[in-house]
C-alpha cells in the first residue's frame, strides 16, 4: 500500500538482536508509511550501514547481543560524531529505569519507547519527535558545528516564544553557556531554572557551571545534595568523582565511583574513570581490574577503544608483568590495523618491551610513537611518550617533551609534580628538581624579552616572538593572551592588518575557552574597542 | 539470583513476548485481544512498581512535559483496544507541566482500563490547568464509584472496584511523589454522570 505519508521519505534503521522483534518493529514502522527501512541484528552491521546510508531515525533495543547495549552504542555514535544531533535516536526497552545510567547529557536518546507499544503510539511519538527536530533544526546544526554563541541566541528565540519546546531550548542553552565559557551567566541561568523547578538536569548543570567558574566546593555541594535527592542520576556521581579527582581527593573519588558502579555496573565510561583515578594514586591493580572489565566487554566489538588496551598494558607493566603487557599490546597493534601506529599504544609498548628485556622491539615501538611528531600530542599521551624515551635511555628527547609540557601548562602544579616524579622514577633525581624550574624560567625570560622589545618600539618583532610561543604552547593562557594583545597593539599602532586581527581573535577565543576569567581578556576586549574606534573614525 | 531479580527478569521477558503478540493482534485489527495483552502488560508494570515502592526505591524523575501529548498518546493507544468512544478534552490544558511521565502514564492507564470495564458508551480523558494544579481526569458514563470510595484518597489503603486494588494504591503513591513549594499531588474520586478519576499535580 503506497499511501501518502509524511514519513515516506524518512530513512529508518531498526537495531535489535532478536529476529522476531526486528520483524515486529518492522511491521509497526511499515504502518507509518516509511519506505526506507533497514534492519540490523548487531552493532557491527549497523555501523556498516551508516557508511552508505544517512538515517533520519534509529530505533534501537536497549539489549543487544555481543556484550554491548543500546546506551553504549549511542555514546559511541555521539562521541565519534557518527550521527549529528538532527538524527533521532529512540531507545526501545521493556522497562523504564535506564534513563539515568547515562554518563553524559549529550548522550541521552531523544526518547524511550516502553514495550509493548502499539503502532499507533509509535506513530504519534515519531511524529512529535520529528516536529521537535524541525523546531530545533537551527539549534542542532549550530551545536554540531560548536557555534555556541549562535546556539544561545537561537535558544533565546525559542524560550521567548514560550511554546512546548521552551524547556528543551533551556536545557540546550545552559550547556551552550558552559561550552561558550560563560560560567557566571550559566550559574545564574541554572539558578533561575531551579527556582522554577529543581529538575535534576538543571541541578547537574549548576554544578558544572560552578565548577567552571572556579567554585569547586560549591559544585561538590550541589552534586552531593543532587545524589541524595536523585540517587539514580548517574551523571552526578561521575562529575563528583571528577571534581574529587581534580582536587586530589582520590579516596573520595573512588568511593563515589564505586557506589555508582553498584547501581549501574555496565557503564564503560565509569570503569574508565575509576581506572584514571587509580592511575593517579598508583593503584595499578585497581586500574587492571577496571580496564579488564572494559576490554572484556569491548574486545570483539566495534566499540572498543585502543586507549583502553594501552592503559591496561601500562598497568600490567607497572605491576611487574611486562610479558603479559607485551602480549596484550601486540594483540592490539596487530588486530586494530587503523591504530597500529597509535602513539599511546606504541609508547606503552616501548616501555613494556624494554622491561621484558627486548630493547630492539622497544626501539621500534618508540619510533612508531614519535613518527607523527610529539609537539601536538595531548598531555597524557605526551607524558607516556616521554616515559618511553626515558625508559629506553633517550634522556634528551624525554626531557624536551617534559619541558614543553611544563611550559604549556605553567599553572598545573599537579602535572609538574608528576613530571618530577617521572624523572625521579628513572633515576634522574637532580633533573627532577631542576627541570620544572628551568622550563618556567625560560617562559618568564621570553615574556620579559617580548615586553622589552615592545617598549623599544619593536612591536612587530615582539608579537612574532609571542605568536611563535603561543603556537608551541597553546595551553599556556598567559602566553596566548599576551600574543593576542601584542598583535592587537601592533595593529593599533602600525595600521590595520586583517590577518593579524584574525590571529589575535583566535588566541582570544582559545584563552576565553580555557580560562574565561583571565584578567588579560578584559584588556584585549578594551584594545579591540579602541582599534574599532580609531579606524572607524579614520574612515569617517 | 534472589527472587526480586528473578521476578524482574521474568517480567522483562514476559513483556517482550507480549510485545510480539500485541503487534500481531494490532495488525489483524483484533481489539479485544490487543486490550487483553496490553492490560496484562500494564499489570506487570504495576507489580514491579509496587515492589519498588515497598523497597522505597520508587523515585519520580520530574521533568517538563507536554500534558496534551500524553493524553493524545493514551487516546491513540486506547482507541485501538475498544469499540467505545474515547475522546480527549484538552481545551484548558497547559502547554507544559512538571511530572514523571512514565509514572503518570501508568496511573492514567490503570484508570482508563478501570473505566473501560464500567463505561456504557464513552470515556473522556482530560488535562486541565486549575489554579496552579494540573488535573488529569478519566471520566466514564457508567454506574460510578461505590459511595465508600468517594472523595479524596489519602488513606493509602488498597481499595478498588475491581481486582487487587494495586492500581489505586500506586496512584496515591505516585501522586505523593509529586510535590513542589509545599504542595503535594493527590487523587480524587467523584461521581458526575459516571465515575471521574482525577490525578492532581502541583505546579
Amino acid at each position: 500500500m503506497a499511501i501518502h505519508s509524511p514519513y515516506s521519505d524518512k530513512s529508518i534503521l531498526i537495531l535489535d538482536d532478536l529476529p522476531e522483534m526486528r520483524s515486529s518493529l518492522r511491521t509497526q514502522v511499515g504502518t507509518l508509511g516509511c519506505e526506507k527501512v533497514a534492519v540490523s541484528s548487531n552493532v557491527k552491521d549497523a555501523l556498516e550501514q551508516f557508511k552508505t546510508t544517512r538515517f533520519d531515525v534509529i530505533l534501537c533495543d536497549y539489549y543487544l547481543a555481543g556484550g554491548t547495549d543500546g546506551q553504549q552504542f549511542l555514546e559511541y555514535l555521539r562521541t565519534r560524531n557518527v550521527i549529528g544531533r538532527g538524527v533521532l535516536f529512540v531507545m526501545v526497552t521493556a522497562e523504564k529505569g535506564y534513563q539515568n545510567v547515562v554518563t553524559v547529557a549529550e548522550c541521552l536518546p531523544d526518547d524511550y519507547l516502553l514495550k509493548p507499544f502499539t503502532a499507533e503510539a509509535l506513530k504519534g511519538r515519531v511524529q512529535r519527535l520529528v516536529e521537535k527536530k524541525k523546531r530545533l533544526l537551527k539549534v542542532d546544526a549550530m551545536q554540531d558545528k560548536g557555534n555556541w554563541p549562535g546556539v544561545i541566541v537561537a535558544c533565546d528565540e525559542i524560550i521567548t516564544a514560550k511554546d512546548r519546546h521552551m524547556v528543551d531550548a533551556m536545557r540546550i542553552k545552559g550547556n551552550a553557556l558552559i561550552m561558550a565559557g560563560k560560567a557566571d551567566q550559566a550559574v545564574e541561568f541554572y539558578q533561575q531554572m531551579i527556582a522554577m523547578r529543581p529538575m535534576p538536569w538543571a541541578q547537574l548543570g549548576l554544578a558544572r557551571a560552578m565548577h567552571q567558574s572556579g567554585d569547586v566546593a560549591g559544585g561538590k555541594n550541589a552534586l552531593q545534595s543532587l545524589i541524595i535527592e536523585s540517587p539514580k542520576m548517574m551523571a552526578a556521581y561521575d562529575l563528583l568523582g571528577r571534581l574529587h579527582q581534580e582536587t586530589g581527593d582520590h579516596d573520595e573519588a573512588l568511593a563515589v565511583l564505586d557506589s555508582a558502579c553498584e547501581i549501574s555496573p555496565n557503564s564503560l565510561a565509569r570503569h574508565r574513570a575509576i581506572a584514571s583515578v587509580a592511575e593517579e594514586t598508583g593503584d595499578f591493580s585497581r586500574v587492571e581490574q577496571a580496564l579488564n572489565q572494559v576490554v572484556k566487554k569491548t574486545r570483539n566489538s566495534p566499540l572498543r577503544e585502543t586507549k583502553d588496551f594501552a592503559r591496561l598494558g601500562n598497568a600490567l607493566t607497572e605491576m611487574g608483568e611486562p610479558a603479559k603487557a607485551v602480549q596484550l599490546l601486540e594483540e592490539a597493534r596487530t588486530s586494530f590495523k587503523e591504530d597500529a601506529n597509535n602513539p599511546l599504544l606504541a609508547a606503552v609498548e616501548a616501555v613494556a618491551q624494554q622491561k621484558a628485556g627486548r630493547p630492539e622491539q622497544a626501539e621500534q615501538a618508540l619510533s612508531r610513537a614519535m613518527q607523527g611528531g610529539v609537539s601536538n600530542l595531548p598531555q597524557d599521551i605526551a607524558m607516556a611518550v616521554a616515559k618511553a624515551c626515558l625508559a629506553t635511555g633517550k634522556q634528551d628527547e624525554g626531557e624536551s617533551i617534559l619541558k614543553n609540557l611544563v611550559q604549556g601548562a605553567p599553572d598545573a602544579t599537579g602535572l609538574h609534580g608528576k613530571i618530577s616524579g617521572v624523572l625521579r622514577e628513572h633515576g634522574l633525581t637532580e633533573r627532577a628538581d631542576a627541570l620544572v624550574a628551568e622550563s618556567m624560567r625560560e617562559i618568564v625570560q621570553l615574556n620579559n624579552e617580548a615586553v622589552r622589545r615592545a617598549r623599544a618600539g619593536e612591536l612587530t618583532a615582539a608579537a612574532e616572538m609571542l605568536v611563535d610561543a603561543a603556537q608551541r604552547l597553546p595551553g599556556n593562557v598567559q602566553i596566548v593572551t599576551n600574543a593576542s594583545f601584542a598583535l592587537l597593539f601592533d595593529v593599533y599602532t602600525n595600521g590595520l592588518d586583517p590577518a593579524k586581527i584574525r590571529l589575535a581573535q583566535q588566541f582570544q577565543q582559545s584563552a576565553q575557552a580555557q580560562n574565561p576569567k583571565h584578567p588579560k581578556l578584559a584588556e584585549i576586549a578594551d584594545l579591540m574597542g579602541r582599534i574599532r574606534n580609531k579606524y572607524a573614525a579614520g574612515k569617517a | 539470583m534472589d527472587f526480586a531479580d528473578l521476578a524482574a527478569f521474568t517480567i522483562h521477558d514476559a513483556k517482550n513476548r507480549l510485545a510480539l503478540v500485541a503487534t500481531r493482534a494490532e495488525a489483524s485489527g483484533d481489539a479485544e485481544t490487543l486490550r487483553g495483552i496490553l492490560e496484562s502488560s500494564a499489570s506487570l508494570t504495576r507489580l514491579l512498581t509496587y515492589y519498588k515502592a515497598e523497597k522505597n526505591s520508587l523515585g519520580a524523575e520530574i521533568d517538563a512535559r507536554v500534558p496534551a501529548d500524553l493524553v493524545n498518546e493514551l487516546l491513540q493507544d486506547i482507541s485501538k483496544q475498544t469499540t467505545l468512544t474515547v475522546s480527549a478534552d484538552l481545551s484548558a490544558a497547559p502547554t507544559l507541566w512538571f511530572y514523571d511521565e512514565n509514572l503518570v502514564r501508568m496511573v492514567l492507564l490503570n484508570a482508563i482500563y478501570n473505566a473501560l470495564r464500567f463505561a456504557q458508551k464513552k470515556i473522556v480523558i482530560s488535562a486541565v490547568d486549575r489554579n496552579g494544579w494540573l488535573e488529569f481526569s478519566v471520566a466514564d458514563d457508567g454506574p460510578g464509584f461505590p459511595p465508600e470510595q468517594l472523595g479524596a484518597i489519602d488513606n493509602m489503603l488498597p481499595v478498588s472496584r475491581d481486582g487487587t486494588g494495586l492500581g489505586l494504591y500506586l496512584a496515591q503513591r505516585v501522586a505523593a511523589l509529586h510535590s513542589n513549594a509545599g504542595r503535594t499531588g493527590r487523587i480524587e474520586l467523584i461521581n458526575k454522570g459516571g465515575a471521574v478519576f482525577t490525578l492532581r499535580l502541583p505546579q
